[in-house]
């Protein structure tokens, strides 16, 4: 009697480890294969493009970390969950491994640049995923996506995702070369003391160049930084080309040009006298990554520079 | 004795005209260099009457304004310095090494994040902030034991700025949007300033210039000691209260132009002391050359080490005083003010 109770309970653990075990599914991360659960519910994005991503194939996380230079997600966020049901864990730089405990998520997020030490910590509350990491490359971002879609479960939907990124950006470039718009552009965040040019291998320098403006900035940005040090006001010129999208971490890019057009060096260049200023946000611009952050570029791109 | 007395001073007079010619001199070069490619030859043509529009604009639109606001700067930092530590009776006594520009600028960061936009406010807040700092650090000079050793008040002032630090960026961490405006304020540069922040302070000059040439007699009595100054007629808290909102009135304006730079107060009295001597009217003769030498000279480096771009002149001043510091707390004997 005992026996077969023993016999048949131990049946019955080893069956619903063997279901579990073909439900969790294994994912190749920078820190080598993470079994991931089959339908992640509690989600923690510890990246502003794991937030957009699991957003942008309907996953809500219950924890995020906050935009780089604000208290909250970034306000794009906004328009397509409701950003209030979000725990904030921490900023960019730092993330509060507390508040993340707190939550009990049975998925972590990560960004490509966690250390080492933090991927221990945060892989014993749950399966942490966290892409490889390739240096600063225009198109990172969408393996980036790619993988948290795998580990959300949600492989089939991101591919369509960035499938619609891409084919709005191909037809945003054919309107634009129909409308003869081109030419070379600059990414700069405006700094009392000057501007500082953006690495044109970013996030969104490289969805600019996938509707065929051609983005510069290289030659100033050091390389395998995201930005340059603040430009001399007395070498305005280097950063004078067809089109000049100026980003803060504000909100309102619209500060950043008023701030800018304080500055005489800046007013006589072609491309202000042009009306060629595009001013940004720099929370999509320079913080965010993923497909929705792309669609929102693309939608500043065709409010900008189609006429 | 007496010929050798005025010979001495008619050496001062000699030498005090050697460093205004010298900051012509750098004044003409801070013109003529940049980080940018017109280059100095190019500049100097357009100066002689050639016509380069663009060598004109950045010569007149982005050197010229420069110059003038680290010719300002550096006499009122360098003036400062030597009243501060006049009155501290404590040749250490630096405004930037004591948080007085601490105050200014926890001061500033504080009105930021409450809501107000930077230019307008900023000159006068940043002198109140001078101001409770300053009285903050002549509070500790006046304790026992402090006062009397040189080194200990620089000690009292280092926690007193890193207290002010710390709370500055405790406040930007609560508001980061403010942090992005402050954080490239905070190490102090003269680029992309404008010639009106320097009218704005135009006023405080004036007054402490008139406050200055008031007080300098009694101050240099004060140095005889508090008893024989009021033996000669002077009112030592008086002149104590003077010389504090002086100091306040220039730092502020100071700091609320080109942000915190250090050292700069201490190093041009330590040499303007050296050709002048002890005598605090002297000293302040030299103090107006000297501070915009050293600005103008920092600010030229700055602009050329990593052109394109340009290096805080903050990050300048502080790499090159920390070693005047260094060596003036190490010589054998600190010369007593």
């Amino acid at each position: 009697m005992l026996r077969s109770v023993l016999r048949h309970g131990l049946t019955g653990v080893l069956f619903t480890s063997l279901i579990a075990n073909a439900q969790a599914r294994e994912l190749d991360t920078a820190f080598g294969k993470v079994e991931v659960p089959d339908s992640p519910a509690r989600v923690v994005t510890l990246y502003e493009g794991a937030l957009d991503a699991s957003v942008a194939v309907g996953v809500t996380p219950i924890g995020a970390i906050a935009t780089r230079g604000g208290n909250e997600v970034a306000t794009y966020m906004s328009e397509h969950i409701d950003t209030r049901q979000l725990e904030m864990v921490g900023v960019a730089r730092e993330t509060n491994i507390e508040a993340v405990l707190r939550l009990q998520p049975d998925l972590i997020l990560a960004t490509p640049q966690l250390p080492e030490e933090q991927y221990r910590l945060l892989s014993r509350i749950a399966p942490t995923v966290v892409p490889e990491s390739n240096g600063l490359s225009r198109e990172n971002w969408k393996a980036e996506s790619r993988l948290y879609g795998q580990a959300l479960g949600k492989e089939a939907e991101v591919d369509e995702a960035l499938e619609s990124v891409e084919q709005r950006a191909a037809s945003l470039n054919q309107r634009l070369s129909e409308a003869q718009v081109s030419g070379t552009a600059y990414l700069a965040r405006w700094m009392p003391a000057g501007p500082m040019v953006m690495s044109s291998e970013l996030f969104a320098t490289g969805v600019l160049a996938s509707t065929g403006i051609s983005v510069e900035g290289e030659g100033l940005v050091k390389e395998g930084s995201a930005h340059s040090d603040i430009l001399s006001l007395e070498n305005l010129s280097m950063i004078d080309g067809d089109w000049l999208f100026l980003a803060t971490l504000n909100d309102e890019g619209q500060q950043a040009l008023d701030a800018a057009e304080q500055s005489s060096a800046f007013t006589r260049l072609n491309v202000v006298q042009q009306g060629h200023v595009v001013p940004v946000n720099g929370q999509v611009w320079s913080s965010a990554s993923g497909p929705l952050a792309a669609q929102a570029i693309l939608d500043d791109i065709e409010e900008a520079l189609l006429p | 004795m007496k010929v050798f007395a005025r010979a001495k001073r008619l050496n001062q007079r000699t030498l005090l005209l050697c460093l205004l010619t010298a900051l012509v001199a750098v004044s003409l070069v801070s013109l003529l260099v940049g980080a940018g490619n017109v280059s100095p030859s190019q500049a100097l043509s357009m100066l002689l009457g050639g016509e380069d529009s663009e060598a004109y604009f950045v010569v007149w639109e982005l050197r010229a304004p420069r110059t003038l606001i680290g010719i300002a700067v550096g006499m009122a930092l360098g003036v400062s310095g030597a009243l501060l530590q006049a009155v501290a009776r404590n040749p250490l006594a630096e405004p930037g090494l004591l948080g007085v520009s601490a105050g200014a600028a926890f001061a500033v960061a504080l009105a930021l994040v409450l809501g107000a936009s930077a230019a307008t406010l900023r000159i006068s807040v940043a002198q109140l902030g001078a101001l409770i700092g300053c009285m903050c650090v002549l509070g500790v000079a006046r304790w026992r034991g402090v006062g009397n050793d040189p080194i200990r008040l620089v000690l009292a002032g280092a926690a007193f700025s890193a207290l002010l630090g710390a709370m500055t960026s405790l406040m930007l961490l609560f508001d980061q949007r403010s942090a992005d405006e402050v954080r490239f304020w905070v190490i102090g540069s003269l680029a992309g300033r404008r010639l009106e922040d320097l009218l704005a302070v135009l006023p405080s000059a004036v007054v402490c210039s008139v406050l200055i040439a008031l007080i300098a007699r009694p101050l240099s009595a004060l140095a005889l000691g508090e008893r024989m100054a009021s033996g000669l007629g002077h009112h030592p808290q008086l002149i104590r209260a003077l010389v504090v909102l002086c100091v306040a009135l220039l730092v502020g304006a100071a700091t609320a132009i080109a942000g915190p730079i250090i050292f700069v107060g201490l190093v041009v009295p330590f040499i303007a002391r050296a050709f002048a001597g002890p005598d605090i009217r002297r000293t302040l003769w030299f103090c107006l050359p000297i501070g915009p030498l050293i600005i103008l000279a920092a600010d030229i480096i700055s602009r050329v080490v990593v052109a394109p771009s340009e290096l805080p002149l903050g990050v300048l001043t502080a790499l090159c005083g920390a070693p005047v510091l260094i060596a003036a707390v190490r010589a054998r004997r600190l010369p007593t003010l």
